[in-house]
């Protein structure tokens, strides 16, 4: 699977465009007028979120002005005279694989470690990478795990007094 | 002339090997907790104002500046070499830190930035040894308008340099300050865009924004480049140090003007934060190799760090005279000098002269400490920089969400990471720059409660942004800066119409 | 304009119920079994680092970590999202939590009154409160003219709305003093918010705004410096530290707002202490001695020294009685000034 920069930059701007019409209805409940004592709260959120709506849709109709004029004319319009080469992709399919091989496993350990706690799911995060990513035998995987987890216990728990998300796990076990 | 004279006293003071020991402490746990993006300088802080309790006020305050110059110098290390900034005010150091270690020069890089901070923190101690009673008085005079003109000022140097498309810059330029926006106002007292939502009530943190957008999305990146991480040719040796160290004089204009960019946005309300955008913005526009700013070129690391430094130092002054607190690293130490007995104000250069001086001639020990020490830690880094993708990369990934995490305890924040590191990600490929949206977060919330607060104090009418010198120049000032870009396009399309082809192709920040 | 019961006789009355109060708790913690921490306990701000809470926290950690009355380390953790509902949302989060202890002001029971907050009174427990903050109003006498607070409200008089009052935060207690002041004296201010209180007499000190009420030390070393003169104070009766200050002036010459023809008799900023909901009595009454304890430190009495303040214990059912007072009065407060939610109308 590929994803060309087209799509992309369609994607990107129909995006944030809604994120500025969903600031702009958000803002209204703050009032987003100019009263006597100067701009109500929403006045300025209200302005932020017109000019994204704008700008996602300047940045919208550059996108498809610049690719209807590059594609049938085939590098006369562009200027710098790279337009016969076919434009590069957003990504390619190696590399979406790539990607989001490596970002599931930090979602799985987040949704993870708001459950069991963030050392254990740090710690099965490494496992999982060291192990199945890295290729690393099991028991250089664990230990590393292993090593990480106490490494920042150590560090945050123990040097710092920062508290981190312990879990029922830990709790049960009496580690705090 | 009574200044040095009491800097002398000061150094009598700071000069005792019990201080020194606990300056090179501090620096050390300084170092550590810079290093950590979980960590910052107010973390490290909070935890040793507990044992400062029982020191006497002067070695307690000795500690925690040190802490607080180390965690310094640690924030830009982990910004060079894995694109995390470790402290907000290192954001800037990224831009051309980064690159430059991608290259596999990741200890110069590193000692370029080791060097210029120190020769701006030692300016900024300077400029507080000779202004020290001048600086106090000239503070008093920033009203609201004046606050909202030093932010127009940042603003207006930072936004002219975006090249790319307009419009990317401006949804850029405008989602940051929407970011700044969430969460509770405070002039109004509401809450604002939380769209019901009690997380977002709290606001989003800058951190967790820089995280994301920084740490998160440039390991994608990695990814998505192949794994190229050349650290692996990094040298080790201490030659690449001392050449590079030699080097450094060579940028002396940008350095000198980074250092008064530096200084001043210490002294006014600015902040070490905005000094290094506005020194990288103003470094990228006037010097000659400008265009190669954001590749990895030296004097985009040498601008900003100089200019963190030197306001960073800076920044200490009126938090001493006024008591108020520049950040909230020296909120923290604002609130050790109570508990110590001291009230931080106009009149602790009277009444406690041995604190105050005894504490600037410890800034010029702990910077020197720390720039020593700081270069001894380069080949550590540097060694960590061989180990495989595979191995570093997951390790990072833990260590930027537990930094989300430790912002303020809350798993929700490390979600936001996650995204702002998809958006970080997809707006680097798309040409969307990230610079100005950080500084938009930055100073944008800032920006807006001076505007508010001038305007209900003038009635709600603008024309207090231009009655009275100080402001006015200052505004004249941000509006020529914001103008230039505009007529420098203009002047060059009248003068040299031809070899413009791709002027625009140049800046990619 | 009565905000509290800290009239002078109830003040003595209370004192006396309070320090029995407290004997009658020490003896019941020796009765209920022996309750400790066994780790470490987070000490959770309701304000960010360098404000008053904070400071108020980090002095309660230091008073008993130097006098070594607990054995286990004392975390503070700054929550100051969402004005400070950040802290008591964590409490909801941590219901039953013997190791969380949550430092507050008014912040606790007033925000669910004017601002949409995810946690209600039901998921606090009350644990004391300690000391009383003062208000007192200021000026600055070399850029605005006023001296006294008599020439404070004929200036407001002759200026309707032009006269500018800074303090902390909107819709908090700064702005509610300002408020009761507008009404008692029947004059018309702009209030102007800023973040911290010391931001606020700052701009006073540096002229740009006529007058701001704050809390004693906030502003003291701008008195010390001519930058700024006090006006009155908002307690029925004059303060007591006689020691001089500035101008041949000590605390206890400040005339009360009163007596200067503001009717605003007491508006003073409870430090407060809570813990979640549905923890264990033990803990509760473990804490509650454990602040009592503290508060006979001499780094806690340096602190209300120089902070000016008065010094109040109040626990178990006496502070029951003193918040439910507190909330209706604030309720009230927040209904003339259209502040409360429309929900809780």
């Amino acid at each position: 699977m590929e994803i060309s920069r087209k799509t992309m930059e369609v994607a990107t701007a129909v995006l944030t465009g809604s994120v500025g019409a969903l600031i702009c209805y958000g803002s209204t409940e703050n009032g987003i007028g100019w009263g006597p004592g100067g701009p109500e709260p929403g006045y300025f959120p209200f302005g932020i979120g017109c000019l994204i709506l704008i700008g996602s849709l300047a940045t919208l109709v550059q996108t498809f002005w610049k690719h209807a004029g590059a594609h049938p004319a085939g590098g006369h319009s562009a200027g710098a005279g790279a337009g016969a080469v076919p434009e590069e992709p957003f990504i390619d399919g190696t590399r979406l694989r790539l990607l989001v091989a490596f970002v599931l496993p930090i979602v799985a350990m987040t949704a993870l470690s708001a459950w069991l706690g963030l050392y254990i799911g740090m710690g099965l995060y490494i496992f999982y990478t060291m192990r199945v990513s890295a290729g690393f035998r099991t028991l250089t995987s664990l230990a590393a795990a292993l090593l990480v987890i106490a490494v920042n216990f150590v560090v945050f728990e123990k040097l710092f007094m920062v508290p981190l998300l312990k879990g029922p796990i830990l709790e049960y076990f009496g580690i705090y | 002339m009574g200044n040095f004279g009491q800097l002398m006293d000061g150094f009598v003071v700071a000069l005792t090997v019990h201080h020194v020991m606990i300056m090179v402490i501090g620096v050390l746990l300084g170092l550590v907790v810079g290093v950590l993006p979980g960590l910052g300088a107010p973390n490290g802080v909070s935890l040793l104002l507990p044992l400062t309790f029982t020191m006497d006020p002067i070695a307690a305050i000795i500690l925690l500046t040190s802490m607080y110059w180390g965690a310094l110098f640690g924030g830009s290390t982990t910004s060079i070499l894995f694109n995390i900034p470790g402290e907000p005010s290192s954001v800037a150091t990224t831009f051309d830190g980064h690159p430059m270690a991608k290259q596999g020069e990741a200890v110069r890089a590193l000692t370029l930035a080791f060097g210029s901070a120190g020769f701006g923190a030692m300016v900024g101690v300077v400029v507080i040894t000779l202004l020290s009673g001048w600086v106090a008085n000239f503070a008093l005079q920033f009203g609201s308008p004046e606050y909202f003109a030093v932010y127009f000022m940042a603003f207006a140097s930072f936004i002219g340099m975006a090249g790319g498309s307009p419009f990317k810059t401006l949804v850029c330029i405008m989602l940051g300050l929407a970011v700044g926006t969430v969460g509770m106002d405070t002039i109004s007292g509401e809450g604002r865009l939380t769209f019901g939502i009690t997380q977002l009530t709290n606001g989003i943190s800058f951190l967790i924004v820089v995280i994301g957008l920084f740490g998160i999305g440039e390991l994608l990146l990695t990814i998505d480049e192949g794994y190229k991480f050349d650290g692996v040719k990094a040298k080790l040796s201490l030659r690449v140090i001392v050449r590079t160290l030699a080097e450094l004089p060579r940028y002396w204009v940008t350095l000198l003007r980074s250092a008064l960019i530096g200084c001043w946005m210490g002294i006014t309300p600015g902040g070490p934060t905005a000094a290094s955008f506005m020194s990288y913005a103003l470094g990228r526009r006037f010097s000659r190799r400008g265009k190669y700013f954001g590749k990895g070129e030296p004097e985009g690391i040498v601008a900003p760090e100089t200019a963190d430094h030197s306001a960073g130092s800076c920044a200490l002054l009126p938090m001493l005279a006024l008591g108020v607190p520049g950040s909230a690293t020296a909120a923290v130490m604002m609130g050790g000098l109570m508990i110590w007995g001291l009230s931080p104000g106009p009149m602790l250069f009277t009444t406690r002269p041995d604190f105050v001086w005894g504490l600037i001639a410890s800034m010029y020990l702990g910077n020197v400490i720390a720039v020593v020490l700081v270069l001894a830690t380069v080949p550590i880094f540097a060694w960590i920089l061989r180990a495989p993708f595979t191995v570093v990369g997951p390790l990072i990934a833990i260590v930027c969400l537990i930094g989300a995490y430790t912002v303020s305890n809350h798993m929700f924040d490390i979600w936001v990471a996650l995204a702002f590191g998809l958006v970080g990600y997809v707006f680097k490929k798309l040409d969307y720059p990230l610079a100005p949206f950080v500084l938009a977060v930055v100073l944008g919330d800032k920006a807006e409660d001076a505007f508010r607060q001038s305007m209900l104090s003038s009635g709600g009418s603008l024309s207090v942004f231009f009655e009275g010198s100080l402001v006015a120049t200052m505004m004249g000032i941000g509006i020529l800066l914001l103008s230039l870009p505009l007529l420098t396009t203009l002047f060059g399309a009248l003068f040299r119409r031809g070899d413009s082809t791709d002027a625009g192709q140049t800046s990619r920040p | 304009m009565q905000i509290t019961s800290l009239r002078k006789g109830v003040l003595t009355a209370s004192v006396l119920t309070a320090s029995a109060l407290a004997v009658g708790l020490t003896g019941a913690t020796a009765a209920l079994a022996e309750w400790k921490p066994n780790r470490p306990v987070e000490l959770v701000v309701s304000a960010g680092p360098g404000g008053g809470s904070d400071i108020f926290t980090r002095v309660v950690q230091a008073a008993l970590t130097k006098n070594k009355l607990v054995e286990t380390p004392l975390i503070v953790v700054n929550k100051p999202g969402g004005s400070g509902s950040e802290a008591f949302n964590y409490a909801e989060d941590n219901v039953g939590s013997p190791y969380k202890v949550y430092f507050g002001t008014q912040d606790a029971y007033v925000l669910p009154l004017g601002t949409k907050v995810n946690y209600s009174m039901k998921d606090l427990t009350p644990v004391a409160s300690m000391v009383f903050d003062v208000f007192i109003l200021w000026s600055n006498p070399k850029a605005s003219g006023i001296n006294t607070a008599q020439e404070f409200v004929a200036k407001a008089k002759e200026n309707p709305g032009k006269v500018r009052v800074a303090g902390a935060k909107a819709k908090d207690a700064d702005e509610t003093v300002v408020t009761l002041v507008e009404r008692a004296a029947g004059i018309d201010l702009a209030y102007i918010p800023y973040k911290s209180g010391s931001e606020a007499a700052i701009q006073v000190a540096g002229g740009h705004i006529e007058a701001n009420t704050n809390n004693p030390s906030e502003s003291l070393e701008q008195w010390k410096a001519g930058n700024q003169k006090p006006l009155c104070v908002f307690t029925s009766a004059r303060l007591t530290d006689k020691t001089v200050v500035a101008d041949g002036m000590s605390w206890a010459d400040i005339p009360t707002c009163v007596e200067a023809g503001i009717d605003v008799k007491d508006f003073v900023q409870p430090r407060t202490v809570w813990m979640a909901a549905d923890v264990p009595p033990e803990a509760v009454a473990y804490y509650t001695d454990l602040m009592k304890k503290a508060m006979d430190t001499p780094e806690f009495k340096d602190y209300t020294t120089r902070n000016v303040q008065i010094t109040k214990f109040m626990a178990g059912d006496e502070l029951k009685t003193f918040l439910a007072e507190q909330t209706k009065n604030y309720e009230k407060i927040y209904a003339d000034n259209n502040w409360l939610l429309p929900a809780s109308q």
